[in-house]
């Protein structure tokens, strides 16, 4: 029982693969979710824009498993040198490793305004931050399998918190604010879908993750997991704030799905508002987002220079930080999020099939059996 | 467009900010390096000079000499100047061989002497026909000696003056006999030995009420009989460079993982110094993380605990002159299992367990969460609490850090003063501090009463931990809890939850991560974390361990 051959062996199971792509997908995407598909489609019916995307998403995530699983142990960074060849390559690397990092940031200033906002006021946004990635960076340094191992601390409580929080808000429930169903036709729930698509961004890790599996073959099985698990989280809140805030309070509020906790109170239990707890327990999920980005940004800058990991985790600290300050406001914020989701939907959604039809034309890597 | 770009180029603040950023984490990576380095550096490490199990000494001083008067002076010579080595001499009845018993006061069984040594020797002797066998050759006469003058079972010869010397010392009593070339070492240390007793630290109302002792031999004795199990295997070692103690690894042979105890055995030949004087020596040299919190190896004084770890493959190390035994690979869920959990019924020990679990997290978090409770967010819980509480503040010069500092460092105090007390005290002084400086700080208007009632629910939780040593790590870990809650409010608390999830998934006792079996999720080992399922369930062996056999009605 050798101690470096143990850490050498840094895979991960079937489960924590799966367990990865739920924390890595929630992230900041529920506090603002409402918002942006209602204000997007117009109509109560938004819950059957996230049941469409959550397919469509596990769609790409298949396919995204279907190409990692003819290069096996390779990631994303490793493999497509052998598709495209050296240039193009190099381009959708660092076009990859941009968007992973632009999203890290995005949840780091996230984490900070909302913190700033409802806990924190008056303390410095850097004190805020910096002990956050400080602690991100001592787990990342364990590698995947510590990161794989406190997602999964960290997941039952996060959801038991959170279920407990949305259920407790059926005092305010008004099922009225949810009908008619379909009242304005199916365009505007088509419309509600590329909002909707955004905070199901997680399946990508993928890309990287299969690499890192005991047993490849399951990857299937981890991203149908990883995808229904925070497509029920989705619905939830969805319903649970139309139903308590209707659609016209939802497009004026923030960050609506706080506000719901907000708007209503409990007296006879030990806590009697739900927004802070909720927003504390969900520092932790918006934790487990960030220090997936910033892993997977790292390794592939470690493994396009083919260098060790480690000075990596410590230089994209900054970069995060300098991307995550450059927004103004909390607006600007939104701002930069949608574009790095509208690139990510290509980059993660169109570039995966071509690099596979492209793989299977030309032969390259092995049968996925 | 220009001026569009430029208010986007971050200030000089930021720039310092993320340069920081790196900078300490570095620094504080390289300090923690150096330091961890410096530890071990100054322990000096010899990895590959292993010492063997049994020490063979080619010692400077030769052999004996064979000729009794020699010897009898260099023996002197060696321990003769110590004021408990006695040396009596005599001769053997029949034959005019002169004889000398060499032996420590105190140490050796001095009746065993008197009926076993000097009584055949000096009363029986070698009767006149046996005289000519016996005392053809040197050989001849050591022999019948040793097969019919010496009833006793403990019976070596050595012609080492060291292993004489170094074996009296230990309480054998050395036999020099003129005309035999070699010396009889005869029985073993005879010294004053506690009785077995409960184990003071590890009291349960159910289960065995048994506890090692300081003796090896003893303990050996009481883990045989609690595993009646021919698979048990206590191989020994020698430990300490000057005071050698032996030591026992215990495990079962077709359970234990042979890596795991291999991994034992190498990092235990490793040990470098001088005397070991508690198990604590052993633990503390041969654990994974130096600057960890947390126990990496688990120390009990009850024999049943050591039985049922090795009857889920771990590995117990015991070592003489101490009641306390180790068990390794330590993980998390460990240390708030007792015992009991499992000899009560299912349904009150998961009860109690669960419990348990709820006490380390308040003995853990519940000064933190009322300091950012009252200093951060009073919003957040019921008005009606948090207008009293702030009512009852109204007179407290103090934020509520350095309040419940106060309080939190005190009863630390006494809880140290009170396992210094001589016991009539004790309760005394318990009460004299608990009671009288609380009501009087709370009458002083020093803290609030609210936060008396934290300070003590926070200490008695703390008691119900089964595992001292595990304790003592929750109590360090409470102050830098209020300390980051005071700068942070319940932010703080969390980040510190997330800083000791960090730590705890990074850490490993002997090859086993230290958070199994909570995480990874494996359904089959939950059985026995939160809840103690019924024993019919738990059919398998934890699988973290690797167990040869796994299943645990085998």
């Amino acid at each position: 029982m050798n101690r470096a051959s143990i850490s050498a062996e840094d895979k991960i199971t079937t489960s924590q693969a799966a367990v990865i792509i739920i924390n890595y997908t929630l992230g900041s995407g529920v506090l603002t979710l409402p918002r942006t598909t209602v204000e997007a489609a117009q109509t109560p019916d938004v819950w059957l824009s996230i049941i469409i995307s959550g397919i469509i998403v596990t769609a790409a995530g298949l396919i995204v498993v279907l190409l990692c699983r003819r290069f096996q142990g390779k990631t994303l960074f490793q493999f497509v040198p052998e598709i495209t060849g050296k240039w193009l390559a190099w381009i959708l690397s660092f076009t990859v490793i941009t968007v992973f990092l632009v999203i890290s940031a995005v949840q780091i200033r996230v984490m900070a305004e909302v913190t700033g906002f409802y806990l924190l006021d008056g303390t410095p946004v850097w004190a805020i931050v910096m002990s956050f990635m400080w602690i991100g960076l001592y787990l990342t340094l364990g590698g995947i399998n510590c990161m794989a191992r406190i997602y999964e601390l960290i997941l039952p409580i996060t959801l038991i918190f959170f279920l407990i929080s949305f259920l407790l808000s059926t005092k305010i429930f008004n099922i009225d604010y949810l009908r008619p169903v379909l009242g304005s036709g199916i365009m505007p729930v088509l419309r509600g879908i590329k909002p909707a698509l955004f905070p199901f961004t997680g399946y990508e890790i993928m890309l990287i993750a299969t690499a890192y599996m005991k047993m490849p073959k399951k990857a299937v099985k981890a991203v149908l997991a990883g995808t229904t698990v925070p497509l029920f989280i989705y619905l939830v809140t969805i319903i649970m704030v139309i139903g308590g805030l209707s659609i016209y309070g939802v497009q004026t509020r923030t960050w609506p799905s706080l506000d719901l906790l907000r708007s209503f109170e409990m007296e006879g239990l030990i806590f009697e508002r739900f927004e802070s707890l909720l927003l504390v327990i969900w520092i932790m999920q918006i934790f487990s987002t960030f220090t997936v980005t910033h892993y997977a940004a790292s390794l592939g800058w470690s493994q396009l220079f083919n260098k060790s990991l480690k000075p990596f985790l410590f230089a994209m600290l900054p970069v995060i930080f300098l991307i995550a300050m450059v927004p103004k406001n909390v607006l600007e914020v939104f701002k930069l999020g949608d574009i790095v989701g509208n690139i990510s939907i290509f980059l993660f959604g169109g570039v995966p099939l071509l690099l596979l039809l492209i793989s299977m034309v030309r032969k390259k890597g092995g049968n996925p059996n | 467009m220009w001026s569009v770009i430029l208010s986007y180029i971050p200030k000089w603040t930021i720039l310092v900010q993320a340069l920081l950023l790196v900078v300490i984490p570095l620094l504080l990576m390289a300090l923690f390096g150096w330091i961890r380095k410096a530890i071990i550096s100054g322990y000096a490490l010899h990895p590959n000079q292993a010492s063997p199990p049994i020490k063979e000494d080619s010692s400077e001083s030769g052999p004996l000499t064979g000729r009794y008067d020699t010897d009898l002076s260099s023996v002197r010579a060696a321990i003769g100047y110590n004021a408990d080595v006695r040396v009596r001499e005599f001769t053997i009845r029949g034959t005019e061989n002169r004889a000398a018993i060499v032996y420590v006061d105190g140490l050796s069984d001095v009746d065993i002497i008197d009926t076993h040594l000097i009584t055949p020797l000096m009363i029986h002797g070698i009767p006149d026909t046996d005289q000519e066998t016996a005392l053809r050759s040197s050989d001849s006469l050591q022999k019948y000696i040793a097969n019919r003058l010496l009833p006793v079972s403990k019976l070596n010869e050595t012609s080492k003056l060291q292993e004489l010397t170094r074996s009296v010392l230990i309480g054998q009593t050395a036999l020099l006999v003129e005309g035999i070339q070699g010396v009889f070492l005869i029985g073993a240390a005879q010294g004053k030995v506690r009785n077995v007793e409960e184990p003071l630290s590890e009291a349960l109302l159910r289960g065995p009420r048994i506890g090692f002792t300081e003796k090896l031999e003893d303990n050996m004795g009481l883990l045989r009989m609690q595993g009646q199990n021919e698979s048990l295997i206590m191989s020994q070692f020698e430990v300490g460079n000057r005071v050698k103690k032996n030591m026992i690894v215990a495990y079962m042979q077709d359970i234990a993982d042979p890596r795991l105890v291999d991994e034992v055995h190498s990092r235990i030949q490793r040990i470098d110094i001088d005397d070991p004087l508690e198990s604590g020596y052993i633990e503390q040299l041969i654990e994974d993380n130096i600057l960890s919190p947390f126990p990496q190896l688990q120390n009990t004084e009850r024999p049943d605990r050591v039985i049922a770890s090795l009857l889920e493959g771990r590995v117990a190390i015991l070592l003489d002159g101490t009641p306390f035994a180790l068990i390794l690979p330590t993980t998390f869920s460990m240390l708030l299992q007792s015992p009991e959990d499992y000899y009560e019924r299912w349904i009150p020990g998961s009860f109690v367990r669960i419990l348990r679990f709820l006490a380390a997290m308040l003995a853990l978090l519940a000064p933190a969460l009322y300091i950012s409770f009252i200093s951060f967010h009073p919003g957040l819980i019921p008005t009606k609490l948090a207008l009293s509480i702030i009512e009852t503040r109204q007179g407290v010069p103090f934020p509520s850090i350095i309040e419940a500092l106060i309080m939190e460092i005190s009863i630390e105090i006494l809880r140290e003063a009170g396992i210094r007390l001589p016991k009539p005290i004790g309760p005394a002084m318990g009460i004299v501090g608990g009671l009288i400086i609380g009501d009087a700080a709370v009458n002083a208007g020093i803290v609030s009463p609210f936060l008396v009632i934290v300070v003590a629910v926070t200490a008695i939780s703390s008691f119900t931990i089964p595992v001292y040593s595990a304790g003592i790590t929750l109590r360090i870990l409470r102050f830098a809890a209020m300390l980051i809650a005071g700068a942070l409010g319940i932010y703080g608390v969390i980040m510190f939850f997330l800083l000791i999830c960090c730590h705890l998934v990074r850490l490993k006792s002997f090859g086993v991560p230290y958070l199994n079996p909570l995480i990874p999720y494996r359904i089959i080992d939950w059985k026995d974390i939160l809840i103690r399922a019924p024993l019919k369930v738990m059919k398998k062996r934890p699988y973290m361990l690797r167990p040869n056999d796994a299943d645990r009605r085998n």
